[in-house]
């Protein structure tokens, strides 16, 4: 039987789509280095433990359901609206109604926490009020860390979920931004940790070119929708190419790549792999985002790696990486948006923005070793605090690894500037 | 020579200082207050009670006589009565006739109207709002195009080109000062 400590990882689903999902997948990942994870999760048709890669995954096959997850939110958010949320006098019927369908799914996971006997736990999403109660029906002294996957301020705010922060020993945040909320909020400073994730330039996307933009000082935008959606974002890409007729403007829609210049537009297959996305971001002159991921806005990290400037919305979490890694600028209004990217179409200005953003990005999420080392001295503080073994044991840094389980396009801390 | 830096904060501050304008935003759009449904049928207890009771007996009830001698007199003198007010009682329930078919023909037109109220409204909010979105991209397109836009970032790079051009001219000062000393 091995001696590594035995971690358990609590997610309501297993996958990398979605930036909280492959949030998750790091850290269980990074954690993988010391310990044997085994992942918990009520998604799958019927109950089954397997293996993907160095983790084994129980699937208990009693999933919520979306619905349940769309109606805890659209409350979080109707409640929140009206400020009677923050005052943590929540009506009995609507907390019952906040937790509907989303407790049960967990009960089968508590027997299968009961047979595995871990040394710890990790919650991954501070929601998951079910996961909370399923380890302490049968582990009330067992160590808790919760990564917080915190991209709802309402959410991260809302006294409903009190419970699961006060149950957690340490808390992981992805960003600044979200740590500062979990702070004012929750209290406890010296518990709640910033990890950042683990990302890297690959040098390959700079070989050669997109072909349908070539090598033209292009700006590069991300409507995150379709090309003729009826939405804000595509709006604003309109504005854009209006705004500079004279600059290759190319557009990145779910549906088309369209590069517009002079008046001409040329239309392309829409971008598919992330290898083409990082692509058209390293030969870009500046990447617009309209709409950055959630959690903390990965592509934003990703084009500043490769020292293409940003500029998002300045209600994002990708804000973040504009204003404290000074990597580029943030608008909240159109006007804004147009000086913005005019700004960072003066070559001067630019490079001192691409400059500072890859210094950044590359200190604060360009090192996996860092990364790991980051998730496993907090984890190891919540093992601490337990008297347990610690967390962090034999694992060193080794040069350019990479993170076991964790996605291809992590593999290492690359820096294509080294 | 290192560049300097640049905060963004600080550079978003001047780009809105050189950009000075108006700070305009289209008038939101009314609030629409749907109807409650209230506003239909509100007499339709009274309207239901005419349709009811306005037939009035035409002729006179026996049982309504009582009975006896005395009840046969009444019976006697209520027939006669009906009989030299007929016409009158007719013409009164014709009229009466037509008094509730005018206050059903009412109703249903103050029902029509408060819908078609209710439908104009609704049309008058979405051409406000189609109005309100029609003046944010004008109001955003006069932004991009404004004539002070070329001229703040113009003006932010020439800052920055004096910057570098004031190091530029220390650096070499100083080392031609450090040759100097050497000589």
């Amino acid at each position: 039987m091995s001696d590594r400590p035995l971690v358990a990882v609590l997610t309501t689903r297993w996958e990398s789509k979605t930036e909280e999902g492959w949030a998750t997948r790091q850290v269980a990942g990074a954690l993988a280095c010391v310990a044997d994870v085994h992942v918990f999760t009520p998604q799958g048709v019927s109950p089954v433990q397997r293996t993907d890669s160095v983790f084994t995954v129980h699937e208990v096959a009693t999933p919520s359901g979306a619905a349940a997850e769309i109606r805890r939110d659209l409350l979080i958010e109707a409640i929140s609206e009206t400020g009677s949320g923050l005052t943590g006098r929540l009506l009995p019927e609507l907390s019952r109604l906040l937790d509907r369908d989303l407790l049960d799914c967990w009960d089968g996971v508590s027997d299968l926490i009961s047979g595995l006997h871990p040394d710890m736990v990790v919650i991954a999403g501070h929601q998951l009020v079910g996961a909370v109660d399923a380890v302490d029906r049968v582990a009330p002294d067992l160590p808790v860390v919760l990564l917080a996957l915190g991209s709802d301020l309402d959410s991260l705010s809302f006294p409903h979920f009190n419970r699961v922060f006060d149950r957690a020993q340490t808390v992981l945040a992805v960003t600044e931004t979200e740590r500062l909320a979990i702070i004012e909020h929750h209290g406890g400073a010296d518990r709640v940790h910033r990890i950042g994730a683990p990302l890297a330039a690959n040098p390959s996307a700079l070989n050669e070119p997109n072909t349908w933009v070539g090598k033209t000082d292009y700006v590069f935008v991300i409507t995150g929708t379709k090309t003729h959606a009826d939405e804000e974002s595509v709006a604003l890409a309109r504005l854009i190419r209006f705004g500079f007729p004279d600059n290759p403007v190319a557009i990145s829609a779910t549906d088309a790549l369209s590069v517009w210049h002079q008046g001409r537009l040329g239309e392309g297959w829409p971008v598919e792999r992330s290898s083409d996305l990082t692509r058209l971001m390293a030969w870009a002159r500046v990447v617009v985002d309209l709409r950055p991921g959630p959690l903390f806005g990965r592509r934003a990290v990703d084009s500043l790696l490769y020292g293409t400037p940003i500029i998002v919305p300045g209600n994002s979490r990708a804000r973040e990486h504009a204003e404290l890694g000074g990597g580029g600028l943030w608008f909240d209004t159109p006007g804004e948006l147009v000086w913005c990217v005019e700004a960072m179409l003066d070559p001067e200005i630019r490079s001192i923005f691409s400059a500072q953003g890859q210094a950044y990005a590359e200190a604060a999420y360009g090192s996996t070793d860092g990364f790991i080392q980051r998730v496993l001295m907090a984890t190891g503080d919540a093992r601490a605090g337990d008297g347990g073994r610690g967390i962090e044991g034999s694992w060193r840094p080794g040069g350019n690894r990479a993170i076991p389980g964790g996605d291809a396009s992590a593999p290492a801390s690359l820096s294509i500037t080294a | 020579m290192g560049k300097p830096g640049l905060d963004p904060k600080e550079f978003l501050e001047r780009l809105k200082e050189e950009h000075q304008v108006l700070r305009w935003e289209p008038l939101p759009p009314n609030q629409l207050r749907p109807s409650s449904g209230g506003e239909q049928s509100r007499s339709g207890g009274s309207l239901d009670y005419l349709h009811k009771h306005w037939a009035l007996p035409d002729s006179f009830p026996p049982e309504d006589a009582g009975r006896g001698p005395k009840g046969r007199l009444v019976s006697l003198f209520g027939r006669l009565t009906y009989r030299v007010l007929g016409r009158y009682f007719r013409e009164e329930r014709e009229l009466l006739g037509h008094v509730v078919r005018i206050s059903e023909a009412l109703e249903r037109r103050c029902d029509a109207l408060t819908l078609r109220v209710a439908e104009l409204n609704l049309e008058m909010v979405r051409r406000q709002v189609a109005e309100a979105e029609n003046q944010a991209i004008l109001a955003a397109w006069l932004h991009a195009e404004s004539p002070r836009t070329h001229g703040g970032v113009t003006s932010i790079s020439s800052t920055l080109a004096q910057r570098n051009k004031a190091a530029a001219a220390a650096l070499s000062a100083a080392a031609a000062k450090e040759d100097g000393d050497r000589g």
